[in-house]
């Protein structure tokens, strides 16, 4: 059995799995499950407690609030994910020619990777998202470069244990060109580490996601994101407090899932033990 | 042992009553929240900036003080005299005056500082434009020649702008004059600037010449100010809330009903002197069309705005200017109301005809345009409302949201379409200041240059004689631009400030035109 299904057999795996695949399936059907427009506009309506027509109320300008939160889930999870499977592809790549070429190569790689790496995440995503502008491409743009540096260490590491392994060695003794061994035995040897850490970043990425959305620098209005809403929700707390309350837990919930279903993909995969047994 | 015991015991006791005396100090102190439209100006240099904030009055006295009536009333100046034919003004000045490093104000300090203000030829020369020369009389007496008549001299002179700086450091200091060190005859001086952050003033003590509408002439009761600047209004009303700061320099509609829910908070309300409006740049397409242009602002429901985003309190504004002033009074045909009928026709007679998903269409291209906002909550808020309106006659705006410290540079680039922003002045120069075709992108955020509206600008500005005449050139003036729609007016608050009454006692009256050195002279804090 594949271990991410494996993954779900544990405990808090599979509450975790069952909640994102809640939040996907969300994200996924919004424009048909929401029964009204993201951006309808209701102000005589505005900070309606829950009720039977909003099942989580309106916020300042009457739009459904629990509308805007599934199409919120659509806006921070593609933005997250995109934004990790970019990173994760190029931090691969890099990663891989750094370790395998090794030389000038790797030296130029290093040093990059490790400047950036000495900065926290928000603070190379902020500069980033100034300069490129802010917006939903910029936000991705900037979480998937704030990554890089984590995928492409990874990488490199990995491959630079792997490489002086036996079988690494009857591979190119038998005449296996540096495209063969680096596709066909290194990096698939690889893959699992990055693919767990790839999904922890995913949680890490969501509320980097929303805090840039916090700030205005995310998807900007009407469209809607988890950190926009809080960020309007937070003049309201006093008003309407449930504005900043739901998407708030949308995103603790999610980030924790995601934390719990890598835990036990870890657990699944075995990673641990491989790790402790290569020297 | 019983050694060391006492002399901790001594030491833990001197420092005890070091606390209590610091305490005691920290009564004679306040501290202030900076209006969120005034967060990050960059200097105190009244002459350069473009941008002064509420502790630069306080910094800097001016010659002539403004009631709550728009009266002229004595500061600096004892008294004036204006020439029968407006040609030359003679000010008096107040004697034993000094700045605060300790030179004179005298006649030659006031002539070398406005030869200063005339050689900046910054933004602000305007103001003193119309003074050809400035003649020492005596000691404390100077005249200024006149170029042409300026009714709106006092004005001028009672502005935040027009505050004596003290003119040898003014040329040593160069740039750093107004960031690092400031020296005028204010009631409080420069103590420490960090920009967007911080500013501390402390009390002059020498200060005796506080301006006539102020019950007390100085010094002030305070001993220290510290000005935080808080571009959020909600986090401002919090720390207000929890005791961090005493006084809230602005608060909007809809948090005055949060500051009343609180026992130890109150609210101080005065004459509004902002006006909310969307800039429309007339050079960017489609709105190098005036038909769009019209159409755009006639889609802004003013009413709905006061009513749902500013809780009904204060006004709709339907021209450029606080309806307060005389030349707000334009024929009804030039006010911009709320008139979706006409909008949609407009639109449809440009050729921008209704598309299926409500966005309207010319040529294949959609009317879709950007729409800049700053990032206080408040403006977002109204953003969002604007963006929803526009887009209930078919044209879609893209809101992008920049800091609000850092939108006024975006503006110089000249690629904003429609933006909404807001203005505080209480002088109908605030037009030529918005709209003149010399200062494009940042001020005339509308990049509005039309030929006609510049001769009326001279008109307004230069050419009149007497204050009847310089209504009715700048009623010509406002009323034309408004015409040729470079915006659309939105809202008009009242001035609502939020204070702690457990710590602040406030005069009985403030009679002035805004909560300036007057009122911070009268202010005192509460043991």
């Amino acid at each position: 059995m594949i271990a991410p299904v494996r993954a779900l057999q544990r405990p808090q795996g599979g509450l975790a799995g069952l909640w994102l695949a809640l939040v996907i399936a969300a994200a996924l059907l919004a424009p048909i499950l929401s029964p009204y427009a993201f951006d309808a506009q209701d102000l005589p309506n505005a900070y309606r407690p829950a009720s039977a027509a909003h099942w989580l109320g309106t916020d300042e300008f009457g739009r459904d609030l629990l509308t805007r939160l599934v199409w919120g889930a659509r806006t921070s999870l593609s933005v997250a994910a995109t934004a990790i499977a970019i990173s994760v592809f190029c931090g691969m790549v890099l990663g891989a020619a750094a370790a395998w070429f090794g030389g000038w190569l790797d030296r130029a790689v290093t040093v990059v990777v490790d400047l950036t790496w000495s900065f926290p995440e928000i603070l190379i995503a902020l500069i980033l998202v100034a300069i490129i502008g802010p917006g939903t491409l910029g936000t991705m743009i900037a979480i998937s470069v704030a990554y890089l540096a984590q995928f492409t260490r990874l990488t490199r590491a990995q491959i630079l244990t792997l490489k002086g392994e036996t079988f690494i060695e009857a591979a190119r003794s038998l005449g296996a060109s540096n495209g063969h061994i680096l596709f066909r035995h290194l990096l698939p040897n690889a893959l699992a580490p990055v693919l767990v850490s790839a999904m922890l970043a995913t949680g890490d990425a969501i509320i980097l996601e929303a805090t840039l959305g916090f700030f205005g620098l995310g998807a900007q209005p009407p469209v809607p994101s988890w950190g926009g809403m809080m960020s309007a929700g937070s003049a309201l707390v006093f008003k309407a407090p449930w504005i900043i309350i739901y998407p708030g837990l949308a995103v603790a919930i999610t980030v924790v899932a995601i934390n719990l279903y890598g835990d036990a993909l870890i657990a699944a995969l075995d990673i641990r033990q491989k790790l402790r047994r290569s020297p | 042992m019983t050694h060391f015991f006492r002399k901790t015991l001594l030491s833990a006791s001197v420092s005890l009553a070091a606390l209590i005396a610091a305490q005691a100090a920290s009564a004679q102190e306040a501290v202030f929240v900076m209006a969120t439209n005034e967060v990050g100006a960059p200097t105190y240099n009244p002459i350069k900036a473009t941008m002064l904030n509420t502790a630069t009055g306080l910094i800097f006295d001016r010659l002539v003080s403004q009631a709550a009536d728009l009266s002229y009333h004595p500061w600096l100046a004892e008294s004036w005299e204006e020439a029968p034919d407006g040609m030359s003004w003679t000010f008096h000045l107040k004697q034993g005056v000094t700045f605060h490093n300790g030179e004179p104000f005298n006649a030659e300090a006031v002539k070398a500082w406005l030869e200063l203000f005339k050689a900046a030829e910054g933004e602000n020369a305007y103001m003193a434009e119309a003074i050809a020369s400035v003649e020492v009389v005596d000691d404390h007496t100077v005249k200024f020649v006149m170029s042409r008549p300026e009714p709106n001299l006092l004005y001028n002179l009672s502005a935040t702008f027009m505050g004596v700086v003290e003119p040898k450091s003014f040329a040593a200091l160069g740039d750093d004059f107004g960031v690092t060190e400031a020296y005028g005859t204010g009631p409080f001086k420069l103590e420490s600037f960090t920009i967007g952050q911080e500013t501390v003033l402390v009390r002059n003590d020498d200060y005796t010449w506080g301006p006539a509408v102020a019950a007390n002439h100085g010094p002030a009761k305070v001993e220290r100010l510290t000005f935080r600047e808080i571009p959020e209004d909600s986090t401002a009303f919090l720390e207000l809330k929890t005791g961090g700061v005493d006084f809230l320099l602005s608060v909007p509609a809809d948090l005055t009903a949060e500051v009343q829910k609180e026992a130890n908070l109150a609210i101080l309300t005065m004459p509004g002197q902002d006006v909310w409006y969307m800039p429309i740049n007339v050079t960017k397409a489609p709105f190098d069309d005036i038909r769009v242009r019209e159409a755009a602002a006639k889609a802004i429901n003013q009413e709905e705005i006061l009513a749902s985003v500013f809780g009904g309190v204060g006004a709709v504004a339907d021209t450029f200017l606080i309806s307060a002033l005389p030349e707000s009074h334009v024929s009804d045909g030039a006010k911009i109301h709320y008139d979706p009928d006409r909008s949609n026709a407009l639109l449809d007679e440009a050729g921008w005809a209704m598309g299926p998903d409500g966005v309207r269409m010319k040529d294949g291209q959609p009317l879709k345009v950007t729409l800049w906002t700053q990032s206080d909550s408040i403006f977002r808020r109204l953003t969002e409302v604007v963006q929803a309106q526009l887009k209930a006659v078919g044209i879609e705006a893209e809101i992008t949201t920049f800091d609000s410290s850092m939108i006024r540079d975006q503006y110089k680039t000249g690629e904003q379409q429609l933006a909404v922003r807001s203005y505080n002045w209480d002088n109908a120069d605030i037009v030529d200041w918005f709209f003149g075709g010399d200062r494009l992108g940042y001020p005339n955020v509308s990049m509005f240059n039309d030929p006609k509206a510049e001769e009326l600008r001279a008109a307004a500005m230069t050419g009149s004689k007497n204050m009847d005449e310089r209504v009715a050139n700048f009623t010509a003036y406002h009323e034309y631009v408004l015409t040729q729609f470079p915006m659309a007016p939105i809202y008009q608050p009242v001035q609502a400030y939020a204070y702690n009454k457990d710590r602040i006692a406030l005069p009985e009256k403030i009679d002035a035109s805004a909560f300036g050195a007057s009122a911070f002279l009268d202010l005192e804090v509460k043991q």
